[in-house]
């Protein structure tokens, strides 16, 4: 068997992503052996997951949305060069991550946020009870301005930090799944976790602490 | 205080969970939907750029040996047949007796005209057998040129200023035949005899007494004597010409071509 095969065998390790990764596969195929269609499938699979890795590292909802629609046309586009060795969402992921990283550097300079309204839903709505206990217009405000805080404190980090954060904590990839999909090693990603972590605290502590 | 208790559990992890929840309408989704599809489609249609095909092509390892052969080949080849032009260097047969002839100051001989030979069909060999032939014809014609110059100079033409090279070597020449009529006969025995020269050199003689001499002098003399039509450039002889027909032709080119064989993904090369 080779290596690589192995390998990723290894990274996705949990049953469901095994089994989704097959799935993803034999869509592949169809897509490969000229069933165009099938794509429109992978495309409404991933297509929300994409957009929020994108969004949160862009934090501009434009944006995000050009290169989420350009990183699934690259990956049409690129099909058949796809063999099995990863999973079809690393894969994805990767193009995704290519793309933005390489928007980012192209933009550098370019700091516009257009943010998504936050929807307060399951722990989501635990959270900003903990975090205020407002209500109505000033309850609006106090979320606008702590989701604009985190958005710039996000923005204050260094790409690759920005990425690992981004994938790791809101995404919920693994520390192995990241390795792969950002191309470093996992105590690397592990180290960068923590840096932008203790940066963001430090941006943040006025809503985490008194 | 209660504020405080409640700000104080939580953590950057919490916040950043937030952002899970910053999710775009379904508006937004079907907005997105369709501009995928313009895409999409443009992309189907879009013909790419031909280096987007590069890495297929090197990926299909057959064409690098079979590529890799081709260069080499040519290498081979052109290093094999590779000639660069260059000039002969003149001969000063005889430098002496030249300076006895004040109005004579180019001393160069027929032969050492330049000859550029820079074609890679055109062997080594070819070249070198072109020159020998080229010196020894102008040995054989040098007699007549030295009677034309000295014993019947031609009343309305000026030879000396027409030709001051023939006019110079037929001086050498005929110097040297008084002087050392051996070394002449051993140079040029092995083409002709003395008497049969000193027939040619007689009909020549006349023949050019009646010629006006103009530029093609020279090659006028040289097709004479080698019975080949006149014509104002020179002329290769015909067994250098011969040569390099056969050098040409099919049977020799299936030959070379024959030394290449291809089996499976090798080629082979015979020497």
């Amino acid at each position: 068997m080779n290596l690589s095969k192995v390998f990723t065998k290894a990274i996705v390790s949990s049953p469901e992503r095994q089994q989704e990764a097959d799935v993803d596969f034999s869509i592949v195929k169809r897509v490969q052996a000229g069933e165009v269609a099938a794509f429109d499938q992978l495309i409404l699979k991933y297509r929300e997951r994409l957009f929020g890795v994108v969004y949160n590292l862009t934090s501009n909802r434009e944006d995000a949305s050009d290169l989420t629609q350009d990183a699934f046309i690259k990956a049409f586009q690129s099909i058949n060069r796809f063999q099995g060795n990863c999973s079809f969402f690393t894969w994805l992921y990767k193009i995704a991550l290519n793309t933005t990283l390489s928007h980012l550097r192209k933009n550098r300079l370019r700091t516009f946020f257009s943010l998504e309204k936050l929807h307060e839903e399951g722990t989501n709505a635990q959270i900003l009870e903990q975090l205020t206990d407002k209500k109505g217009a000033d309850r609006e405000t106090y979320l606008k301005e702590l989701q604009q805080k985190l958005n710039e404190a996000l923005q204050k980090l260094s790409i690759p930090h920005r990425t690992v954060i981004t994938l790791f904590e809101i995404d919920g990839l693994s520390h192995s799944e990241i390795a792969q999909v950002v191309g470093c090693s996992e105590g690397t990603v592990r180290s960068r976790l923590h840096y932008a972590k203790q940066f963001l605290q430090g941006e943040m502590g006025k809503y985490l602490s008194s | 205080m209660a504020d405080h208790e409640k700000r104080s559990k939580v953590s950057i992890e919490d916040l950043l969970r937030l952002k899970q929840a910053e999710r775009p309408s379904a508006e937004f989704w079907a907005g997105f939907e369709r501009e995928l599809r313009q895409k999409q489609l443009s992309a189907l249609v879009e013909k790419r750029s031909w280096w987007h095909s590069l890495p297929q092509i090197f990926s299909r390892r057959v064409y690098l040996p079979i590529g890799a052969t081709a260069i080499l080949t040519f290498s081979l080849v052109s290093i094999r047949y590779y000639q660069p032009s260059q000039v002969v260097p003149v001969e000063s047969t005889a430098a002496a007796p030249v300076s006895s002839f004040s109005e004579a100051p180019m001393t160069s001989s027929i032969a050492s005209n330049p000859v550029p030979v820079s074609s890679p069909l055109v062997n080594r060999a070819d070249h070198a057998l072109v020159q020998a032939e080229a010196r020894s014809e102008s040995l054989v014609a040098t007699p007549s040129s030295a009677e034309v110059a000295l014993g019947s100079p031609s009343p309305d033409d000026s030879i000396a200023t027409i030709s001051p090279s023939a006019r110079t070597i037929a001086a050498n020449l005929s110097h040297l035949e008084q002087s050392d009529p051996e070394l002449i006969n051993a140079v040029s025995g092995s083409r002709l005899s003395s008497p049969g020269r000193s027939q040619i050199s007689t009909v020549a003689v006349a023949d050019l007494s009646n010629l006006p001499l103009g530029n093609a002098k020279r090659v006028r003399l040289l097709a004479h004597y080698s019975d080949r039509p006149v014509s104002a450039e020179p002329v290769a002889p015909d067994s250098v010409r011969e040569r390099l027909s056969r050098r040409l032709g099919d049977s020799d080119l299936n030959d070379r071509w024959s030394r290449f064989g291809l089996k499976g993904d090798k080629v082979s090369l015979r020497f």
